[in-house]
């Protein structure tokens, strides 16, 4: 049940305007608190739901966990709290939390505000609908007249007001902030579309009494590369990005959580690549140094968190309720056709 | 003299506090703003919006301006509030009556709509009728429909209106001088009663001249009222007039919470009417009906106007739930666009500026009333 309270949210932006920024205390704050304040979604099956035990987990929550596990040697000191989306990159602009991993769209207009900066894009989604099979609709084209429940405050209706008006065509939108109340709009027929990201839209599928009954639309209306935030802070910055390649490397070089403690017992005999993603005495001990990290920081990443493909297949791919197959698709590795390219560490 | 003096004094010490403080808070805001490369501007108000909102009374379009956005939802929270305002004070007086009468049955049903509504967060009470609404009515396909006149489904209701023309314009001319016939006759009305003791009827010779004057141009055949039927139209019905389903929910929501808050009001203000008045106007034969609307109900309202006119405030500051629902209001309207022009203190401070100013004005309405009902008294 999340609503916005305004006048918080202002006094929130207030203080966080009238105390000093500087460049770089915040990785020193993180140090000094021995812990990292990561703000996540706070009810999106596969990215960030809280378990029995009202522990967030997800695909966003472990790149928390990523964060944590980089700079403070351990993953279960990232403090995951969940937040609505408008209020995640005020706080964050209120210094009121470290970093968000909470599939916040990179925009020109955000990145531009002074106070937060996009790090790494995790997950590149794109925007589409979702309909009801009943309606016998097989492309967004057919849909002059249609009513469209979407997102209050999000960048859908941005979206879906560019592309209906492109095409000439008729709409209404429901712009529902309560996550429930615009489900419940969409599965009892008040919308007749509903419009999100395509990743979050099979998530929201899963809820639907019968999910069969829903198909989403081919067409994708959107870019939207899905980024980690973070305070201002130039080697907190280059901590998470770096942290993010180490997960892709591992990938592309085949060490997982699984046989990273082999390999880094055999370490002398590994290829050269290898060496100097692990070893203290190469680039990733050298790197750790410069930012200000553990010296077995990617040692740390890779056992704690995994490599990029565990996150996923643990909690978006084929084995889980989304099933989403990730081969073939914008966020496999570049070398399997995707986006995800690993820069060299060296 | 002493005295006066010193209070001066705390007067002028809270007063400089307060200066100060406000003048610390601007400074250090400019100064951070400054810092940060942001610059306090207005000037984005008038860039195209981008978005669309889901209803509006004024034609806006994502093509809109930022302020005319705004400005529609500015007038979606006014036209929720004042729904609200009335819907409230019809339940909470029923209620409240109700409550007081005396009659078992009826103290406590009043009673237990009053302790539900006032002991639940009012957001609770707006979900759990949105899903309960949405569910329960049928999609717009099905709509029930009485006799092929009004539609109900769980988008909207939806209704014939009267298509523009000069017999729309016509007919909004004799609503509007309705009411000032009304008053004008009334005031001639007591006059002559006044001097010959009689009053003349003013309510339904006016009424029944409004009506009159008002179906004249269609009867006569010169303006006719040209009707806009709704009409299943592929997704959605086409023409006519609509209310959607989250607007009816909100009014229903919030009237039903603070309606209870309001019986407890008139409630309050019924008891402090002296019981020799209910005494005196059982005695001289009236009925419970008659006491109460011309004994009871006049006197109390003076104890109860002030307290009243809290309640308005509070039933307009929350029409902003409504963006639960995805009712188009000030908040959500301003919600959307800090998120895509990340201009936070400018757009909270037109929202805090246009919510001090609605409620400036229901304040002052209310204390008009107040000084017009207090001097009854006199």
């Amino acid at each position: 049940m999340k609503v916005r309270f305004v006048l918080p949210a202002a006094f929130a932006v207030l203080a966080g305007l009238s105390t000093q920024v500087q460049a770089g205390p915040v990785m020193d704050q993180i140090k000094t608190d021995d812990s990292l304040v990561c703000l996540v979604n706070t009810n999106s099956p596969g990215f960030s739901v809280p378990d029995s035990q009202g522990v967030y987990q997800g695909f966003n929550t472990d790149f928390c966990r990523m964060a944590a596990a980089a700079i403070l040697g351990d993953a279960n000191k990232a403090d995951i709290r969940g937040i609505g989306f408008s209020d995640s990159m005020k706080t964050i602009v209120a210094e009121g939390a470290h970093i968000a991993s909470r599939s916040i769209t990179r925009t020109g207009t955000r990145d531009a505000n002074p106070g937060m900066r996009f790090v790494a894009t995790t997950f590149y989604d794109g925007q589409g609908f979702m309909i009801p099979k009943k309606l016998g609709v097989a492309s967004a084209a057919d849909l002059n007249g249609a009513t469209v429940c979407a997102e209050e405050g999000s960048t859908t209706l941005l979206n879906i007001a560019d592309w209906f008006g492109d095409r000439g065509i008729e709409y209404r939108v429901e712009n529902i902030a309560d996550k429930s109340a615009r489900l419940q709009a969409f599965f009892s027929g008040k919308c007749d579309v509903m419009a999100s990201d395509r990743t979050a839209l099979s998530s929201d599928r899963l809820l639907a009494e019968n999910p069969g009954d829903y198909t989403i639309l081919p067409e994708v209306i959107s870019n939207e590369p899905l980024t980690i935030l973070s305070r201002p802070d130039a080697s907190l910055e280059t901590a998470i990005y770096w942290a993010f390649q180490v997960m892709l490397n591992a990938e592309a070089m085949g060490i997982t959580s699984e046989n990273v403690d082999a390999i880094m017992a055999d370490l002398e005999n590994q290829p050269k690549g290898i060496v100097r993603l692990l070893s203290a005495e190469s680039a990733a001990g050298e790197m750790a140094q410069q930012i200000g990290l553990p010296a077995d920081w990617s040692y740390q990443v890779i056992k704690q968190v995994g490599n990029y493909a565990e996150v996923y297949e643990r909690h978006l791919g084929t084995e889980t309720t989304f099933g989403m197959d990730r081969s073939g698709t914008v966020n496999a590795l570049s070398k399997d056709g995707g986006l995800l390219y690993p820069d060299p560490i060296r | 003299m002493r005295v006066l003096r010193s209070q001066f004094f705390w007067q002028a010490v809270v007063v400089g506090t307060l200066v100060w403080l406000g003048y610390v808070l601007a400074s250090n805001i400019e100064a951070n703003l400054a810092k940060s490369n942001i610059k306090l501007s207005f000037d984005f108000l008038s860039g195209q919006a981008g978005f669309d909102i889901s209803e509006s009374l004024l034609s806006v379009s994502s093509e809109s301006s930022y302020a005319s956005v705004i400005l529609a939802g500015v007038i979606n929270t006014v036209t929720l509030a004042i729904c609200c305002i009335i819907g409230a004070t019809v339940i909470g007086v029923l209620m409240g009556i109700l409550r007081s009468s005396g009659h078992y049955l009826g103290e406590r049903v009043a009673a237990f709509y009053i302790e539900i509504t006032r002991n639940l967060p009012k957001l609770l009470i707006l979900l759990a009728l949105y899903l309960a609404m949405v569910t329960a009515l049928p999609v717009v396909r099905e709509s029930w429909s009485l006799f092929d006149v009004i539609h109900i489904s769980n988008r909207a209701v939806y209704f014939p209106i009267i298509a523009q023309g000069a017999g729309l314009y016509w007919l909004f001319l004799m609503v509007a001088l309705w009411p000032v016939a009304l008053v004008l006759l009334g005031r001639v009305a007591a006059r002559a009663q006044d001097k010959t003791g009689k009053r003349f009827p003013v309510f339904w010779p006016v009424t029944a001249g409004a009506l009159l004057l008002i179906a004249a141009p269609a009867l006569l055949g010169l303006a006719p009222y040209t009707l806009s039927w709704p009409e299943l139209k592929g997704f959605d019905f086409a023409g006519g007039g609509r209310i959607s389903v989250q607007f009816c929910v909100l009014v229903l929501a919030l009237s039903i919470y603070h309606g209870g808050q309001v019986a407890e009001l008139v409630r309050g203000a019924i008891q402090s009417v002296p019981v020799g008045q209910f005494e005196a106007a059982k005695a001289s034969g009236l009925s419970f009906g008659q006491m109460t609307r011309l004994v009871i109900l006049p006197q109390a309202i003076r104890a109860a106007v002030p307290s009243m006119g809290n309640q308005y405030l509070n039933i307009t500051k929350n029409t902003s739930i409504g963006l639960a629902v995805g009712y188009s209001d000030l908040v959500s309207v301003m919600t959307t666009s800090i998120n895509q022009t990340f201009r936070p203190i400018e757009l909270m401070t037109v929202s805090m500026c246009v919510y001090l100013g609605i409620c400036l004005i229901v304040s002052w309405l209310v204390n008009v009333y107040n000084a017009r009902v207090m001097a009854v008294r006199a």
